[in-house]
């Protein structure tokens, strides 16, 4: 089995057109949401990507652009596979034209053919763990040789149909986003486009293992069962104990059931707790993007020591506290992610540097 | 790389009319809250596993599942809704394809590893199913287009 390394990565989001703006603006505190409207006058907050071109497909294609150079994946073949991992695909490019025929079965294409990629391309729409589970298709055909590289592309941009279908089904904030915090009311949604090039070649970081278990007794929600089984998969993949994991990334979305459900699960898991992180009151929830915004922000945070602020009150009955500042050493991190169909995914990283 | 047995196999198109029904009488009920690509999903499903003499999915087989165009009619309803109002709730989760996972795990009484492509090409993503498979070497297949086909492939390593 070949290990498998993130050799790059790339990051357009609220915080900023790359990574490097988004430890700038991280390590100013952070950005404020703005607001979404959908039809009827309905609005909440929205962390959208600063870029005023009203042309969804060429906004898109700009920005896919941008961040696909940043993760380096474009100086070499581009050979390998492509994941593109996204809950919402061209649905606003749709919208633009008022077309409602469902997505373009060749957008996904027309993706790789911005980005002059000339490999395979996999469309992993899995909700929210699309992003994760993208990484773990990816790490295993690396892993057995299929091929040295492949690129994963987290693209979720603006449309009604996700904010509205949210805003529908009374998921969403009114006011903004609070992780684990005491006065939670629901998920914030964002805007990102993340890239993560994924190699044989050696670097600061190994994709250490992952797990992804789909369990439908909730299909909106968490299974404190399917997260206890997705940690302990997670950790037998990677030859890991629970006391090896120095740091955890949550979900943590902000919902007042969910974030109760993942906390105890967690501590079942691990015990005592490690330290905690959230990037969602960072970024807002990015949905099919999520899994791989969060694992660049993640790494990104970590390598730089900027940590997110938590500036609201932790609800002190998860017994689950985010941590204030970076860890000083965190070899292995877990990253998670729990969606809608029952989706709850883990990746875990080995940072090399510690 | 692994070596695959067929153990069993299905495709069925044109769907039969009383595709819904039958799926309905295997099952027991019909199926709640979920759309046409979901339940034609199911009903490839619970036929391979007949075919296999499985009657639930095994723990720890991976489910794999692809389609050029996913939940087309749900799609379609959401986005009309979402340009007048608010989307309904259970139009917009039958237009996630995610749904259609949670159903499978319900109703073939199973928790594990599950995963949903959008491809072109069904050879490449049953090969990449039997990549992500290798590991565990029981994989249940499927590919699923609404209204025209739905085809199931149940697979084992060989020893």
């Amino acid at each position: 089995m070949n290990p498998v390394y993130l050799a790059g990565r790339g990051l357009a989001s609220a915080l900023g057109p790359d990574l490097a703006s988004a430890m700038v603006a991280l390590g100013q505190g952070g950005v404020q949401p703005g607001r979404f409207e959908v039809a009827g006058g309905w609005a909440w907050p929205y962390y959208a990507i600063a870029d005023d071109e009203p042309d969804w497909m060429a906004r898109t294609r700009r920005i896919a652009q941008r961040v696909a150079a940043e993760s380096g994946a474009l100086a070499g073949p581009r050979t390998g596979p492509l994941f593109l991992s996204s809950s919402s695909l061209d649905m606003g490019g749709l919208e633009d034209h008022s077309i409602f025929d469902g997505s373009d079965p060749n957008f996904p294409e027309a993706v790789a053919g911005w980005l002059g990629w000339r490999g395979p391309v996999f469309a992993i729409s899995t909700a929210c763990t699309s992003g994760l589970n993208a990484v773990l298709s990816a790490r295993s055909l690396i892993r057995q040789g299929h091929t040295d590289h492949a690129l994963v592309l987290g693209l979720e941009l603006r449309n009604r149909v996700t904010v509205g279908g949210f805003g529908g089904m009374q998921l969403l904030s009114a006011t903004r986003s609070l992780p684990f915090g005491q006065a939670r009311a629901g998920l914030v949604l964002g805007e990102a486009v993340a890239a993560l090039h994924l190699s044989s070649q050696p670097s600061r970081w190994r994709i250490a293992g992952g797990a992804n278990v789909v369990d439908g007794q909730d299909p909106a929600g968490s299974v404190p069962s399917a997260v206890v089984a997705m940690c302990r998969q997670a950790l037998a993949d990677s030859g890991l104990a629970p006391q090896d994991i120095a740091l955890i990334k949550p979900q943590a979305a902000g919902s007042l059931n969910g974030d109760a459900v993942e906390a105890q699960a967690l501590r079942e898991v691990f015990a005592p707790l490690p330290a905690l992180v959230s990037l969602k009151a960072a970024i807002g929830h990015t949905l099919g993007a999520a899994g791989a915004a969060e694992l660049a922000l993640l790494t990104a945070c970590l390598e730089s020591k900027v940590w997110p602020r938590v500036d609201y009150v932790q609800d002190a009955a998860l017994h689950a506290p985010l941590a204030e500042q970076a860890p000083r050493q965190a070899r292995h991190v877990m990253a998670s992610i729990l969606g809608f169909g029952g989706g709850h995914t883990a990746v875990v990283l080995e940072d090399l540097a510690v | 790389m692994s070596q695959w047995h067929t153990v069993a196999h299905v495709a069925v198109e044109p769907l039969p009319e009383d595709w819904r029904a039958s799926l309905a009488e295997r099952l027991g009920q019909r199926p709640r809250r979920i759309g046409p690509w979901a339940e034609l999903a199911l009903y490839g499903a619970r036929l391979c596993l007949d075919a296999a003499g499985e009657p639930t999915l095994p723990a720890g087989t991976q489910l794999r599942i692809a389609s050029r165009l996913a939940p087309m009619a749900a799609a379609r309803a959401i986005a009309e809704q979402a340009r007048v109002g608010l989307p309904m709730p259970f139009a917009f989760m039958q237009s996630q394809p995610s749904q259609m996972l949670a159903a499978l795990s319900q109703h073939l009484a199973w928790q594990g590893d599950a995963r949903f492509s959008l491809c072109r090409d069904p050879h490449a993503a049953l090969q990449l199913a039997q990549q992500d498979g290798h590991m565990t070497g029981s994989l249940l297949v499927g590919w699923v287009e609404e209204d025209r086909r739905t085809e199931w492939w149940r697979l084992v390593a060989q020893a």
